[in-house]
């Protein structure tokens, strides 16, 4: 070959731009770029056009049943089904033509045919797809006049251990079937009969029982599936929503904690494609309901054999003298302080930083194992097996034993005998309403633990102060992928209830560290600038949850 | 049959394909890319054994194509073809769609129950007859039709029908 550069010459075409990743593609007028995957639906979204669906959901397959989203398309002469429409570059598509808006509302108008009109008495009003259609796109008045059909034996019925079936709601949009079929991978439900007379069902004696049948209930646009747990209990438009995460296992699904006045009323699914994308297992979804329990309602001391009420601030300086005469009478190691997966990060971290304040190696979490619980993400399975969902943040903030310190094990098999033991979650484990375990535990002079719930171990204690519940705080969780995730408050707790990061931060102050004006933020911008693997986290970026830096990761599809 | 089909009937105890039955099924799984496919003309194999199809014939059905109960259930009740209920040995039906009903589809019904003494959807108390109406059996050239379990009798007349029936109660 010449080593001779050769210019070009001047009639050469330019280069090829290199291929596009995407289309480019009109809605009324409007060009956008789009990925090349998304269903036409999305795209629309994307551009900021709404084109109405019922049977269309992102991750179930496309079945163009409802026909709600017809639009029309240039180049094509017939109005088309907008889901079931490939996209491709140049496309152009148009939601506002009187033939568009003639067809949804003919469309509307076939499936109030049979749908009963009395939203005012259906939990779904509200939240309502065929209601949200109805008024946006439909016309205002029926001309039918005929009897409507009804389905005597099919109508408020349970159908599994949750959800409640009423099909004289549905609008046969199979989502449901669909999502037993190809999310769940049961395939519980189908339809039964043809025509009009239609309507899902189980096959007699297979219930709909699966591990996530709450979603059915989820992708229903309708208030054909409802759950037994949440049907008529309050107005969705009561509820405020708060993003969290779920408190179940360490999978750390993304949830809306629905609240009113103070009450959590129900857990629903928050998008996260990478982790419980669309969806959330039964457990964790009706652990809504446990989470207003409580029992601890104020801080008391025991004082002799008397147990008496005192305000928190008391309470924690009694615990900060027990610490102090422990470490004066015997040093650091009399001390132990156990976190748990149940407490954020932050709680965590600053229960850490206590035990290095006063120098005692003893400091541990452990969790319970429950049944394997797994969610699918957008393209992978994410399972966990710990009873709590932050064991992994737990370990991370350095709760386990130091050197030459000893765990929890070795406490309770009396390996280790400790003056003082600070527990600063009384629900951390089974082990906390296990007799002899407790036994073990009171051995120690000082018990000291922060509870909502009374236990075993909250009657054996010396203090007990009233603890926060996951909708009452905000903070960190770290899930089985090194995940962290944010979750927020609900509602503040009654007082003199406080988050147990605020516990330890008063027993902070009263041991001589920390600033009365630490916040879980200000606390997450320490762990960031303290715990290796946490290194330059930012709160701002943990919408959708960031992933840690690390290898051994309970799951290998990582996206 | 014109009611609704959302129930299968139970028939109280577990079904297993006889030996011969099963032959006929591994046959006809070889002409279908999928068993799932093959749901059609295993459903018949079931009704041609059973006589009917119950709620257990079904989950027989679904045990060997490897299915969902729940979707054999979906295929049992959206044909009308399948027996979800013991029928006679003679399954009476009579077409009443268009070209049948402007035939006098109507009064061959009317006259069918009358002489058996049973309405429609019902048997006789010797479980010799079953009495339905059905949509159009494409007869329709040959109209008023009807069919007698597999076999066509068209175009029917009051007559004809008598001394079908007649010779239908006098065979054993
Ligand atoms: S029950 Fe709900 S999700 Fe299922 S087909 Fe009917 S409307 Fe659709
Ligand atoms: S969303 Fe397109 S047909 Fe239902």
């Amino acid at each position: 070959m010449s080593s001779t550069p050769v210019a070009p010459p001047p009639s050469a075409p330019p280069p090829a731009p290199p291929p596009k990743d995407t289309f480019t593609v009109s809605f009324d007028g409007k060009a956008i770029e789009v990925p090349k995957n998304l269903n036409l639906i999305d795209a629309a979204k994307l551009a900021g056009v709404d084109i109405p669906h019922f049977c269309y959901h992102p991750r179930l397959s496309v079945v163009g049943q409802c026909r709600m989203c017809l639009v029309e398309i240039e180049g094509m002469p017939k109005i088309q089904a907008a889901c079931t429409v490939p996209l491709k570059d140049g496309l152009s598509v148009k939601t506002t033509t009187d033939k568009v808006k003639n067809a949804r509302a003919a469309t509307m108008e076939f499936l109030l045919i049979n749908h009963p009109l009395d939203c005012p008495i259906c939990d779904q009003a509200g939240e309502c797809t065929l209601q949200d259609n109805s008024f946006g796109y439909g016309n205002q008045l029926s001309r039918f006049d005929e009897a409507k059909r009804q389905y005597p034996t099919f109508d408020r019925t349970m159908i599994g251990p949750h959800v409640v079936a009423d099909m004289t709601r549905c609008i046969q949009c199979t989502r449901c079937i669909r999502f037993t079929h190809e999310i769940a991978g049961t395939s519980e439900l189908t339809f039964l009969d043809r025509g009009g007379r239609t309507l899902v069902w189980t096959h007699e004696g297979q219930p709909l029982a699966n591990d996530w049948s709450g979603c059915a209930a989820d992708v229903c646009p309708v208030g054909a599936l409802t759950t037994r747990e949440f049907r008529f209990r309050s107005r969705v438009w009561y509820l405020q929503k708060t993003p969290s995460v779920c408190p179940g296992c360490n999978v750390g699904c993304n949830i809306s904690i629905e609240s009113r006045d103070d009450v959590v009323y129900r857990f629903l699914p928050r998008l996260n494609p990478t982790v419980n994308d669309y969806w959330l297992c039964d457990y964790g979804r009706f652990l809504s309901e446990p989470l207003n329990d409580r029992d601890v309602h104020k801080a008391t001391v025991r004082e002799g054999s008397a147990v008496r009420e005192a305000t928190v601030p008391a309470a924690v300086d009694r615990i900060a003298r027990e610490i102090r005469s422990s470490l004066e009478g015997k040093g650091p190691g009399a001390v132990f302080f156990l976190g748990s997966a149940h407490l954020s990060n932050e709680e965590n971290f600053l229960l850490r930083k206590i035990a290095d304040h006063v120098g005692s190696p003893n400091r541990d979490a452990i969790v319970d194992k429950s049944r394997p619980r797994k969610v699918k993400s957008k393209t992978v399975w994410v399972e966990g097996d710990d009873a709590g969902a932050n064991h992994q943040g737990a370990k991370d903030m350095g709760l386990s034993p130091g050197a030459g310190g000893h765990g929890l094990d070795a406490v309770i098999a009396g390996k280790a005998s400790p003056e003082v033991i600070l527990i600063a979650d009384a629900a951390f484990s089974a082990i906390a309403d296990d007799p002899e375990k407790v036994a073990a535990l009171r051995r120690a002079r000082f018990l000291a633990v922060a509870a909502r719930n009374a236990n075993a171990l909250t009657r054996a204690a010396d203090v007990v102060l009233p603890a926060a519940s996951l909708a009452e705080k905000e903070g960190t969780f770290t899930n089985v992928q090194g995940r962290v995730q944010k979750f927020d408050r609900a509602f503040l707790p009654k007082p003199p209830i406080r988050a147990a990061w605020e516990h330890l931060l008063l027993l902070a102050l009263a041991l001589g560290f920390g600033d009365r004006s630490w916040t879980p933020h200000d606390l997450l911008r320490q762990i960031a600038a303290e715990v290796p693997d946490y290194a330059g986290i930012k709160e701002e970026e943990l919408e959708g949850g960031r992933l840690l830096k690390k290898g051994d990761f309970a799951w290998a599809g990582r996206p | 049959m014109s009611h609704t089909r959302y129930r299968v009937m139970e028939a109280g105890e577990a079904r297993r394909f006889p030996p011969e039955a099963m032959a006929r099924i591994e046959k006809i799984l070889t002409r279908y890319p999928t068993k799932q496919a093959a749901l059609l003309p295993v459903l018949w194999v079931a009704q041609e054994t059973w006589g009917w199809i119950s709620k257990e014939a079904g989950e027989e059905v679904a045990r060997v194509l490897d299915l969902p109960p729940s979707h054999v259930d979906g295929v049992l009740t959206f044909y009308t073809m399948y027996n979800l209920r013991p029928v006679g040995k003679h399954l009476l039906q009579v077409c009443t769609s268009i070209s049948c009903h402007l035939n006098g589809a109507e009064s061959l019904l009317e006259r069918c129950g009358k002489r058996l003494g049973i309405g429609l959807e019902e048997t006789t108390a010797d479980g010799k007859f079953t009495l339905v109406e059905v949509e159009c059996i494409a007869g329709c050239d040959r109209a008023p039709s009807m069919m007698v379990n597999d076999q066509y009798f068209e175009p029917m007349d009051a007559g004809k029908l008598d001394a079908l029936l007649d010779r239908l109660s006098r065979e054993a």
